[in-house]
């Protein structure tokens, strides 16, 4: 067993052994997930409810919420990041330890949602690498648990043997934009709610009538 | 579209632009048609012939008085001091962009604990003479809110002690989000938005005596002396 190619035989597929291990490893993970709380809005308030008695996350193995991210797992991002936040998160985000899975829960964080303005971050996944997306405005704790669930499914076929690939980082790229610029001008294209966005600044011309007189005193 | 009928709806009335909505704005229009509910508007009027433009009265009982840019420190000093008026709260101050080449209003939104009564100031600023001076002198909670409005509309406060942005990021070049010809998007791209976020250090944010020096708390000690165990070296 090579240090850098672990678990590999010479065919290059994983011996019993090491499925073995990879078995028991990513049940341990799996049913240890603490999330780091990453709550900016509403989608809080779910989360909150979610690890409440009435539905448990605790049930799953998220057996407490880890407020500081160098014992955390999984990092649940609830809520909309406006661009003054998005240093703060890139760095909690890089603070955790490996392994390590990103939730982008709810509309905001991953796309933005309604908030299609100067000051939000169009998705979370321009500036950390996010696992799962739960849709949602807000999503409810069910929508939340099922998607820590589907981290857990993710965990459940990882493997030793290509962890290092997995798990690779780059310390330089620390506080850097994940995606790059052609990706996210494809995330934040012409879509969204704001597509007449300069009627209101007259930078551009419409047929839209606008009269002062008809403003109210 | 199709011609309005003597049945029509009262939208069709709007789209055409006449009918009611104009005639009932027009009886509105005169400002002494309502009479001030609030005693300082009247006061005021007679201590300042010359700072008062105008005042009027919005949704039935609130007392709007504009009043000239220029005199707004001795106004405001007047409403905070006279024993009459002791407008001694300051629940706001902010600004108004109409758009289309209209003046910017900032609005002081006063109150009067000792008299309970409520008045609004405005003061209009042409867009290219966009300064004014700064009541921090009269109420010192004016220190963050005009911070925000020089922030968010570019209002420039003559005599404030601190006066940097205080909701956007320090290194925002974008202008100021808030003025009505400010794209709702932002200036810059997308991707050159996330960069420079991601250049910012939050810690930049604070001034020195924000974060860092803590001032030990001594309970039970008298002046002279006595530095045993409060010491934190």
């Amino acid at each position: 067993m090579g240090v850098d190619n672990p678990g590999m035989s010479g065919s290059g597929s994983p011996t019993f052994l090491t499925t073995r291990l990879d078995f028991v490893v990513n049940w341990a993970r799996r049913n240890s997930l603490w999330p780091m709380p990453f709550g900016t809005a509403c989608c809080a308030i779910e989360m909150m409810a979610s690890a409440a008695s009435n539905f448990d996350l605790a049930r799953f193995g998220m057996e407490r919420m880890s407020f500081s991210p160098r014992q955390a797992d999984v990092l649940i991002c609830a809520g909309r990041v406006p661009y003054k936040l998005a240093p703060v998160l890139r760095r909690i985000w890089d603070q955790m330890m490996q392994p390590k899975w990103c939730i982008s829960m709810g509309a905001c964080a991953s796309s933005g949602g309604v908030f299609d303005v100067y000051s939000m971050v169009q998705g979370i996944d321009t500036i950390v690498p996010v696992d799962v997306y739960i849709p949602g405005c807000p999503p409810r704790p069910e929508g939340l648990i099922y998607g820590l669930m589907m981290v857990q499914e993710k965990i459940r076929g990882e493997s030793l043997a290509n962890h290092a690939e997995l798990r690779a980082e780059d310390p330089l790229a620390a506080g850097r934009p994940r995606a790059d610029d052609g990706e996210v001008f494809d995330l934040t294209g012409p879509f969204g709610n704001s597509t007449h966005q300069n009627r209101v600044s007259g930078l551009v011309e419409t047929d839209a009538v606008s009269r002062s007189e008809d403003r109210l005193p | 579209m199709s011609p309005p009928t003597s049945q029509g709806s009262p939208f069709d009335l709007v789209a055409a632009g006449t009918g009611r909505a104009r005639e009932s704005s027009a009886t509105v229009e005169a400002p002494a048609a309502v009479p001030p509910g609030n005693p300082s508007v009247t006061a005021l009027r007679e201590r300042f012939p010359d700072g008062v433009l105008r005042n009027a009265v919005n949704a039935g009982d609130e007392d709007v008085v504009y009043i000239d840019s220029a005199h707004v420190v001795e106004l405001l000093r007047w409403l905070h001091d006279a024993p009459d008026q002791q407008y001694d709260h300051l629940a706001d101050v902010t600004a108004v962009d109409y758009g289309g080449g209209k003046p910017l209003e900032v609005v002081y939104q006063l109150w009067s604990i000792p008299h309970r009564r409520a008045l609004r100031v405005k003061c209009e600023l042409p867009l290219d003479g966009l300064e004014i001076e700064s009541v921090t002198g009269i109420w010192a909670g004016a220190n963050w809110l005009e911070r925000e409005v020089f922030d968010l509309f570019g209002v420039d406060f003559a005599g404030h002690p601190d006066l940097r942005r205080i909701l956007m990021p320090d290194n925002y070049a974008e202008g100021h989000p808030l003025r009505k010809d400010f794209p709702l998007r932002g200036r810059f791209s997308r991707a050159e938005q996330t960069r420079r976020a991601l250049t910012q250090d939050p810690e930049d944010y604070y001034v020195p005596g924000e974060i860092g020096e803590r001032v030990p708390q001594v309970i039970g000690a008298d002046a002279e002396g006595d530095e045993g165990g409060d010491d934190v070296d």
